[in-house]
């Protein structure tokens, strides 16, 4: 914590600094997969997400006996191509991940840098919203708000955005509260910039790389949540693919069909872990410590 | 490789439980896994399915009806008789005792009728008793039962559903303590009970036998298992020894395994696509009819019975079970043909489709892919898949316009159970049709077979004529079972445990 900085810290540097970093490397490398694959899913894959082919369902993946390299990760209880409800099921993980976490951020780190900041009632109010959420059990509002607006992606973007910002808050409040003791900030007081100014210019850009850990964080968070919900029938509705929708219809197969689940399963699990990965190793590169 | 699978699942479920597996028959133990479990053992107030089983376990009727043959035979009545359209009189068996003793006479059977019937004592499951005026006891061995209006179905209640109390225990007891210690004629006591997680059983060895028979299993255990799948796993290691509404695929795929029997059987129940044909839900394209045939046209029925739905299930056309009492199967029937469908919808006025909430509360797999049959033809559904509860009450409201639903009739082989539930005038009429309203009522208050016959078959034919519904197709059951059982499921679906025994 000790090293805060009055500018933010020398591109080039960093950038040498992710190339070296192992765990960021890989990491980032899976999570672009994931993206690439998102992204291009329709050119990565020659069926519908959507069609259905009756007279072929449940074909395993190819290294079973049944298996065919037309359907190289089988096909699910409607018949429809694994790999491709794969792919468009991580645009809604990667969708709904980063877009919640970019709004519970915008929200907690507005109110963990008031409260930090400006001290006082503003602090005691921020702080007394924060333990209410924090009182809140993340999962059991999110399945009353999703049954009583119904599971669209734009209830579930903006809900887990409204859950997940407790904890930006919490890392920004206490930052803010150092850093403002600061000399630097004491120039800046001391040279006449304004409020705007100093938070805009001296304490955020000190903040991010926190922030960006934070985030990573709240990613992953959400795409677990997202993926609970989808598994609990109240997320993302069918026929849209979900990762955490495909567990579920899978799990009626557990004891048959493994594959059904552990295919999104282990999807969720390297998607998770590499962004998380990721989220440590830019905080490792970025740490000023690490820059000097 | 199936023995590589087991071995995983006994692995996975971390079992050294194997050893003691399949010991049901050894310990003279029919050990019964439900998912649904039963707040009370009382059958008026907890008329779910596995509710109605186990009181045909502890109780009688005074009919009991034969699942192969469809006919009444005698429970606990040896003779019964109309006297006129209204009033039933029933002969009593002589000699029967309760579990506790008492002796079974006609004040059980007055009394039981009069406290059923009686709206004051809250029973649950009104369809059953509404329709009795009184029940008048004649001598100690007869018994007139005595309904408000003609109704056909009086029979079919008092066989299967409407058992006997001991009129001196249930009302010292009161209807909380009999829900949970209940006390009845029939094949088996109960002997302990922990409501929501198990009922334990004995054979009635002083059962009079009769039309059910003597029971041969020495005791029966019911658990409830809140998980399909954790029951699944009780029955793959051999804990559990029966279980019932397998889907279709882990049927197949259990077929395989030397320990278990897998059989299927049809049931009453049936599906059906419902389309809001009177627009209580708005301004919605299904008031057109021709709209609601291109959906009938557009629904691939055959090939999702084939490969979704499996079993011993068919396709059907009419707004009824076909074995029910007037189900009129000579119906228009609308073949798959999406090019019509397609046509169809143009010439209503919608060449590009539409968009439309499709609710439905079960059988997800089935209703995505009638909403891709849907799609297909520019019909752009959107799935709204929630409760049973849920669905009743909007449907009620009036605020479906497109639902798939199921419907089990209560197993009463009677059209007046299922077509006269969905369009006479009540919340779960979509159709309004005056005239199709007026052909059930003819039906469902006569008594005089051919009448009642030739009104429900002209309203179904003009159900299928109109397209208010497109029935989808009938049910079945995958019951799984220990291979040591001997165990014969009958299609109305209540399985009869007092007729099974061990190989």
């Amino acid at each position: 914590m000790g090293g805060f900085t009055s500018h933010a810290g020398a591109p080039g540097k960093s950038f040498r600094g992710f190339l070296s970093h192992h765990g960021l490397v890989v990491s980032g490398g899976i999570l672009g997969l994931i993206f690439i694959g998102a992204v291009f899913a329709p050119l990565l894959s020659a069926y519908d997400p959507y069609t259905q082919d009756l007279a072929n369902r449940h074909i395993p993946p190819v290294w079973y006996e049944r298996g065919t390299w037309e359907h190289f990760l089988g096909t699910d209880a409607l018949g429809r191509d694994y790999w491709t409800r794969l792919l468009y099921g991580a645009r809604a993980s990667l969708f709904i991940g980063f877009v919640s976490a970019t709004i519970a951020g915008l929200l907690g780190v507005a109110l963990g840098v008031s409260a930090g900041y400006f001290g006082g009632r503003v602090d005691a109010a921020i702080t007394f919203l924060i333990n209410l959420r924090l009182s809140l059990p993340v999962i059991l509002v999110a399945l009353a708000v999703v049954a009583l607006f119904s599971g669209t992606f734009l209830v579930i973007v903006v809900l887990l955005g409204c859950l997940l910002w407790d904890r930006y808050a919490v890392v920004t409040r206490t930052l803010t509260k150092q850093l403002k003791e600061k000399e630097f900030i004491a120039s800046s007081v001391a040279l006449g910039s304004s409020r705007t100014g100093i938070i805009a210019k001296d304490i955020l850009p000190n903040l991010a790389n926190h922030l960006i850990v934070v985030w990573t964080l709240e990613i992953a968070h959400a795409i677990l949540l997202e993926a609970a919900l989808s598994f609990l029938g109240l997320g993302v509705q069918p026929p849209t693919p979900s990762w955490g929708l495909m567990v579920s219809e899978g799990k009626d197969l557990l004891f048959f069909e493994g594959w059904l689940i552990a295919i999104p399963g282990c999807a969720l699990f390297l998607l998770v872990l590499s962004i998380n990965l990721v989220g440590d190793g830019i905080r490792d590169v970025t740490a000023p410590e690490n820059l000097t | 490789m199936y023995a590589k699978k087991m071995i995983l699942v006994a692995a996975l479920l971390g079992c050294g439980a194997l050893h003691s597996a399949w010991a049901g028959k050894n310990d003279d133990t029919l050990r019964i896994g439900f998912t649904r479990e039963s707040d009370t053992l009382d059958v008026y107030f907890n008329a779910t399915r596995e509710g109605v089983v186990m009181a045909h376990l502890i109780w009688d009727a005074l009919l009991w009806r034969n699942p192969k043959t469809g006919q009444y035979q005698p429970g606990l009545a040896d003779e019964w008789a109309f006297i006129d359209n209204q009033t039933l009189e029933f002969k009593l068996k002589r000699g029967v005792k309760f579990h506790n003793g008492e002796k079974f006479d006609a004040d059980d059977v007055v009394y039981t009728m009069n406290w059923i019937s009686n709206p004051e004592n809250g029973v649950k499951a009104r369809r059953f008793v509404d329709w009795i005026k009184v029940a008048e006891k004649v001598d100690s061995n007869t018994v007139r039962i005595i309904a408000k209006k003609p109704f056909p179905a009086a029979l079919e209640m008092l066989s299967n559903l409407l058992v006997i109390y001991p009129n001196e225990y249930h009302a010292e007891a009161g209807p909380d303590l009999f829900g949970r210690a209940p006390v009845g004629t029939g094949p088996y006591a109960v002997t302990d009970v922990d409501i929501g997680k198990k009922i334990t059983f004995r054979a009635n060895r002083e059962y009079f036998g009769g039309s059910k028979g003597a029971p041969a299993i020495g005791n029966i255990v019911v658990s409830n298992f809140s998980d399909k799948n954790t029951l699944l796993a009780e029955v793959l290691t051999g804990r559990i020894d029966w279980m019932w509404n397998v889907p279709a695929d882990q049927a197949e795929k259990l077929q395989n395994n030397p320990q278990l029997q897998v059989v299927n059987e049809s049931t009453m129940r049936i599906g059906f696509v419902v389309m809001d044909a009177v627009g209580r839900s708005g301004d919605t394209p299904f008031t057109k009819r021709k709209v609601r045939q291109a959906v009938a046209h557009a629904i691939n029925r055959e090939a999702i019975v084939k490969h979704l739905v499996k079993g011993r299930s068919t396709v059907i056309h009419s707004a009824c079970f076909p074995t029910q009492i007037g189900c009129e199967q000579s119906v228009r029937k609308y073949e798959y043909n999406p090019d019509k469908a397609r046509r169809l919808l143009d010439e209503a006025g919608y060449p590009d489709g539409f968009r439309v909430d499709l609710h439905a509360n079960r059988d997800r797999p089935y209703v995505e892919a009638i909403l891709s049959d849907l799609q297909e033809v520019g019909i752009d559904a959107n799935l709204v898949y929630i409760k049973w509860p849920a669905l009743r009450e909007k449907r009620r409201a009036g605020k479906v316009a497109l639902q798939h639903t199921t419907w089990g009739s209560y197993s009463v082989n009677d059209v007046s159970a299922v077509t006269s539930v969905f369009f006479s005038d009540n919340p779960d009429d979509y159709a309004h049709d005056r005239q199709v309203r007026q052909w059930l009522a003819e039906g469902d208050n006569n008594t005089d077979l051919e009448v009642r016959k030739a009104a429900y078959s002209k309203a179904l034919r003009r159900i299928a004529e109109q397209a208010y519904w497109v029935p989808t197709w009938t049910y079945n059951v995958n019951y799984v079972f220990s291979k040591d059982l001997n165990f014969t499921p009958d299609y109305d679906e209540y399985p009869r445990f007092y007729q099974s025994y061990w190989n």
